[in-house]
């Protein structure tokens, strides 16, 4: 498969502080990537990497399968089109603020009015046209920079939390316009979010992120503490958590959510991690059932709307969960 | 009182009937003004865009200098040139001492701090996103500097509107260095200062009336850029 991206053994800092270590990052062309991870995770970090705004410290970053290193960085930006958090719009009108980047690349006026036109009408900014940039509230902002972005037609597309400012309606017009670029195929698209569920839903892949760095797992029921090598434990502040053989060192555990078993009564099973909590809540999410249990942790666990039928908990019922130490990955 | 209504209304009459010689001193004094002002956008405009952008020892320093130097008295700026210009000293040679243009170099050192930290100042604090924004739509470093330029436009029209403000109200370079020749170095400032002690009190008046105009305007010009930069 084609790689947009190659990152090999990544490093980015600044006054000292070790920002990003990627040992090793593929990204694959024409294909939806959601970089996923808590705030300070360190994503931002890796989209003004991959916009080619911020140059890495150390490491190799190849795009479309040539090294960058050598490369000018300004052509490389014009095949990028990137949308900030919090993006800025110029002091100017809605219009010349969409066109600017078309401008920026000699496009001429003519073309770039109606490029300009057609992208602010597809994602129903029309109206807004004229205005000036600064009198927009914050979800507009947000709308026009993803047109802004939008317009260039490049073969990546960046949008950091692009869906931080925007209203419900225009969330789900640019969930579709995700969806619908996945279906086509034409573009690269990666973003970030904090939010799993979206990034299950509109992304081919997902590329998790804890302090700078990758993590092999999905972002929820992540726990800090620990590792006791000599017994196979890692101790979080309320659990003792049985752990896969030979591990030497890790301050971090993440544990799938599908992988985790909810039970009415204790399982006689090989599982070596079985502990009794209280549902804190319930909650669909796409077709599938999210279920929040307190069991000295919170641990989050999604299981069929079938199997919720058939177990018939609620709210407030204590349950029993459990997984095997295969389940876990230590990082 | 009614001395002083009666020099009102006769100023007022002056400049209604648009007093030759009345209008001959406004337009001396905008004139240097406007030349000292132009010379020091020309200078200070880019070099404060170059003191912003880099980091270097002494920055901070270099900035409090230039914040002293913005309360500069004038007649020290007129004594020091007068030193420098006059018969005896080292640029005497010249003849610059009592012309217009020994008055435009006096102005422009007055007003250098003025603008080099006022354009310092808008664009340090400009958005810094500004930056980031322009580099992801794929400007290259030239057009990075126009777009900047562009965002902190009104800043910078702010910056050489109020040192034309300082400029045009001075009397101490003007008077020291100018020499208050009529129809020559005559200015507002120097004129009104002269008019009041020989005793013509209503010619002064007309002057001072307009000087305040034209303030008011300045100051009315510098309100609006303010509202445009935000």
């Amino acid at each position: 498969m084609n790689s947009a991206y190659d990152l090999i053994d990544v490093k980015y800092g600044y006054d000292g502080l070790e920002a990003l270590n990627i040992d090793q990052c593929q990204i694959h062309a024409n294909k939806t990537t959601a970089i996923l991870g808590p705030n300070g995770a360190g994503k931002s970090t890796l989209l003004n990497i991959l916009a080619f705004v911020f140059r890495v410290s150390s490491g190799e970053v190849k795009f479309f399968n040539k090294r960058c290193e050598h490369e000018s960085h300004s052509a490389l930006r014009r095949r990028v089109a990137y949308v900030q958090q919090n993006p800025y719009l110029f002091n100017d009108t809605v219009i010349k603020n969409v066109e600017l980047g078309l401008k920026l690349r000699g496009v001429n006026k003519k073309d770039r009015h109606q490029s300009t036109m057609i992208m602010l009408e597809r994602l129903g900014l029309g109206d807004l046209a004229p205005r000036r940039a600064h009198e927009l509230s914050g979800g507009e902002t947000q709308k026009v920079a993803i047109a802004r972005a939008m317009v260039l037609e490049t073969e990546v597309i960046l949008l950091d939390e692009p869906f931080t400012y925007l209203d419900k309606r225009f969330a789900k017009d640019l969930e579709q316009l995700i969806l619908d670029n996945r279906r086509t195929g034409n573009q690269t698209v990666i973003f970030s979010t904090h939010d799993q569920s979206r990034a299950q839903v509109l992304a081919d892949d997902i590329f998790s992120m804890l302090a700078g760095r990758y993590v092999p797992s999905s972002i929820v029921n992540l726990y800090s503490g620990r590792l006791l090598p000599d017994k196979n434990i890692f101790e979080t502040a309320e659990l003792k958590i049985s752990v896969p053989e030979n591990l030497t060192a890790g301050e971090h555990i993440a544990i799938e959510s599908t992988q985790i078993v909810l039970s009415k009564e204790q399982l006689l099973s090989s599982m070596r991690n079985s502990f009794r909590g209280k549902i804190r809540s319930l909650h669909e999410d796409n077709g599938q059932i999210q279920v929040t249990i307190e069991a000295g942790e919170i641990f989050q666990i999604i299981i069929t709307k079938a199997a919720l039928d058939e177990m018939n908990i609620n709210v407030g019922e204590m349950v029993w969960l459990s997984f095997k130490s295969s389940a876990i990955s230590v990082f | 009182m009614e001395y002083f209504t009666e020099a009102f209304v006769i100023a007022v009459k002056s400049i209604l009937t648009f007093d030759h010689e009345l209008y001959f001193v406004v337009f001396t004094s905008l004139k240097i003004s406007f030349a000292s002002v132009i010379i020091a956008s020309i200078f200070c405009v880019p070099l404060g865009l170059l003191i912003s952008s880099r980091e270097f020892k002494g920055k901070i320093f270099l900035q409090s200098i230039l914040n002293t130097l913005m309360a500069l008295p004038t007649v020290v700026v007129g004594l020091l040139l007068y030193g420098i210009l006059g018969r005896n000293g080292p640029l005497g040679g010249f003849g610059l001492l009592y012309t217009p243009t020994a008055m435009i170099i006096g102005q422009f050192i007055l007003i250098s701090p003025v603008v080099l930290n006022l354009v310092v100042v808008a664009a340090s604090s400009a958005d810094p996103r500004i930056k980031l924004a322009s580099m992801a739509l794929g400007a290259d470093r030239y057009q990075r500097g126009i777009i900047f330029v562009g965002e902190i436009r009104f800043a910078l029209m702010a910056a050489i509107v109020m040192a034309f403000g300082r400029a045009i109200g001075e009397v101490g370079i003007a008077m020291m260095v100018g020499g208050n020749i009529e129809g020559y170095t005559r200015t507002m400032t120097t004129a009104i200062a002269l008019e009041t002690s020989k005793g013509d009190f209503e010619f002064a008046m007309a002057l001072g009336i307009l000087l305040l105009l034209i303030a008011f305007t300045v100051n009315l010009f510098l309100q609006r850029l303010q509202q445009f930069s935000k």
